[in-house]
């Protein structure tokens, strides 16, 4: 039972990650239909901005531990985000008009433009973040010891992607973007910016990512200029899994890939974790093509 | 300049062109210049270029210049096998590399079918040399001996419950199979399975390791995973002894994990660079720092280096670059040849003799202590 929960909560700081990142997919996806591939190097953008301002500012000697991992929070989030609207700016925007399929390659080549880029500024070794920024306590939760800090990664997780939720179900803004994702020709009519839809959700999206990127290079400490890639193609699982364009769908998917890859390992065999992830997602699309939460998708067609 | 006189500097440059590619001698280096292992591929490409432009001060090979012609194989078995194919239509003399075992394996049909002389630098998987590949060598040691010593190393400890753990990647599953074998009958294996590379997160894997309540875990993975490893362990509040093999020999291990989290690690490996202490290899170190700004960090770079070296030597004593001739003088002339990782002779699988495997410890310091 103890190794249950340990395994249940190993499951779950990590799909808190996956989650986190799955929802850059699905917004995008939701308004652009369009699989934004350069969303997981995005994510190592955030870790290793997050590297260098943590070490270049030196916030925390100046404003305190806390206050210091705020502000560094807020600036990776709002980089990333930029870096998000420019990619949208340069490599999507030309080709709205385009086929899908020209998009998505120019979302691969992204990518690949993404992740070189890093290697050549930051070097193909692994970067570390200093030890010591993050309190290591571990506490005790119903008799299994848990590092707080894997706690607050999933606390974090969670209440980003509740406000992310509120904010689209709730707000003006919000409505637009989900007008916009049913369908844009209309949504232009009602006086929709849509260009504008379009450049906020290449803001959030990539934020969130930049959010989460940090998280992992604090968390974990080593970062890769690949990182991106394994942490991506998981995320884009999750997506797939919850009901793609789907943003409660994008949580309950990545919590739930965590867990089963975590419980899989643990009660079944190691190094098939992968492969006992993909035969759940396949058997999940099986019965529900759309994904756990995706009938708005069907809704669409 | 008008416009004929560009004309025919540019007519004179392109007949210059071909004319000057004879008069090299065309070394290739396949290494992983990008991809998960890009720091040790980097570093072969520096000290195989050091070597080279060293080589051409002192005039050359024979009096030809050596020109090195760099392929990246991304670490990764598709991408060799056409960075392999490429070095086949350049014209070079011998191949250089590669590091992974899987990626060199990849590679060695493509180069054996060109008649092109492979010296591999960091591939240790037993059947490399054992398909009886007669232009194929390698400068580093194979995982036959690396298995005995890590086998050894796990009694020595007294270790009654051993936890083997490999990525089951070529090389590490090699290993981890050899070792497994070498303890059977002798101490109880309570664990055998692979984790999945470049992830972050490795809290399940040891959660389950610690069920399995071994008293020493053999990891015979690479170095990133390692240090991710032993910085969970660590957080974990688990205190059991890892061992691991040559691939996780890289400074960066420290850094990844944590000083507090890798002290008393040990790991096998052939001696790091700093361990190196002949006047030759000390020289070599201080012309690598001086030219690259460090130390290498990494003994594979160097073993790259001498593989370049052997075949320097092979054209230069056999005055040829005919692969059958400087494979021959390889294996039966080549005896005992200063390499800065030790003597260099090569048996005729292909394979370099001598012991090479040590124990090192990693101290408080986080340094890499050669155990006695």
């Amino acid at each position: 039972m103890e190794q249950f929960l340990q395994q249940l909560t190993n499951g779950l700081a990590v799909g808190g990650i996956y989650a986190l990142i799955a929802l850059g997919y699905t917004m995008v996806y939701g308004v652009m239909k369009l699989i934004n591939f350069a969303h997981g190097d995005l994510f190592s953008c955030g870790a290793y901005l997050g590297l260098t301002l943590l070490t270049g500012l030196a916030l925390q000697d100046r404003v305190g531990p806390v206050a210091g991992l705020l502000v560094l929070a807020v600036l990776v989030v709002v980089l990333v985000a930029l870096l998000g609207a420019i990619l949208e700016r340069a490599a999507y925007r030309p080709l709205r008009e385009s086929p899908r399929l020209s998009a998505v390659v120019s979302a691969l080549g992204a990518s690949i433009f993404l992740q070189n880029a890093l290697m050549l500024v930051y070097g193909a070794r692994f970067q570390v973040y200093p030890s010591g920024v993050l309190p290591e306590i571990a506490v005790s939760v119903l008799g299994v010891q848990v590092p707080l800090m894997r706690i607050l990664v999933v606390l974090v997780s969670l209440v980003m992607m509740g406000a992310l939720y509120l904010f689209v179900q709730r707000t003006k803004v919000g409505t637009a973007i989900r007008a916009a994702a049913i369908d844009q020709g209309a949504a232009r009519l009602m006086g929709i910016d849509v260009n504008r839809v379009i450049l906020l959700v290449f803001l959030i999206g990539p934020a969130l990512g930049g959010a989460a990127g940090l998280m992992v290079g604090l968390y974990y400490g080593q970062i890769g200029y690949q990182m991106g890639l394994l942490y991506g193609m998981k995320a884009f699982t999750a997506a797939i899994l919850g009901g793609i364009g789907n943003i409660p769908g994008a949580m309950v998917g990545g919590l739930l890939l965590g867990v089963v890859e975590s419980l899989g390992a643990a009660y079944v065999s190691l190094a098939w974790k992968d492969a006992i992830a993909f035969l759940v997602l396949i058997l999940i699309l099986i019965v529900r093509p759309t994904g756990l939460l995706g009938e708005r998708v069907a809704e669409k067609v | 300049m008008n416009r004929i006189a560009r004309l025919a500097l540019a007519l004179g440059l392109m007949a210059a062109g071909p004319a000057s590619a004879a008069d090299t001698i065309k070394i290739g280096l396949m290494a992983p210049i990008t991809g998960s292992w890009a720091s040790e591929g980097q570093e072969m490409k520096k000290n195989v270029e050091l070597l080279a432009a060293e080589q051409n001060a002192k005039g050359g090979i024979n009096g030809k210049q050596v020109e090195v012609i760099v392929e990246d194989d991304g670490g990764d078995p598709r991408t060799a096998s056409l960075a392999a194919q490429r070095l086949t239509t350049k014209g070079v003399a011998a191949v250089i590399g590669t590091y992974g075992s899987a990626v060199t394996e990849a590679s060695q049909a493509i180069l054996d079918e060109a008649k092109i002389i492979q010296i591999a630098n960091g591939s240790t998987a037993v059947r490399l040399t054992e398909k009886g590949l007669k232009l194929f060598l390698r400068t580093c040691p194979r995982d036959d001996e690396q298995g005995r010593v890590g086998a050894a190393t796990l009694q020595k400890m007294g270790a009654k419950k051993v936890a083997l753990l490999h990525d089951n990647s070529a090389y590490s599953k090699g290993l981890a199979d050899e070792i497994n074998a070498l303890l059977k009958g002798k101490v109880q294996v309570v664990f055998f399975d692979a984790l999945t590379p470049k992830e972050q997160d490795y809290s399940t894997i040891l959660t389950k390791l610690k069920a399995a309540g071994p008293d020493a875990v053999f990891f015979t993975g690479y170095y990133p995973e390692a240090g991710l490893l032993l910085k969970q362990k660590r957080q974990m509040g688990w205190k059991v002894p890892f061992i691991g093999g040559d691939a996780i020999n890289n400074p960066d291990l420290v850094k990844i994990a944590g000083k507090e989290a890798v002290e008393g690690f040990q790991f096998l490996s052939p001696p790091v660079p700093k361990d190196l202490d002949t006047a030759e290899a000390r020289a070599y170190l201080a012309s690598y720092k001086k030219k690259w700004g460090e130390e290498p960090g990494s003994i594979y770079g160097l073993l790259a280096g001498d593989g370049f070296r052997v075949v320097v030597k092979a054209i230069e004593a056999t005055k040829s670059t005919d692969p059958q001739k400087v494979r021959d003088y390889l294996t039966n002339g080549l005896k005992d040849f200063p390499g800065f990782t030790g003597k260099i002779s090569f048996n005729q699988k292909g394979d370099r003799v001598g012991e090479l495997y040590r124990v090192y410890k990693v101290d408080k310091a986080g340094s890499f202590v050669l155990q006695p």
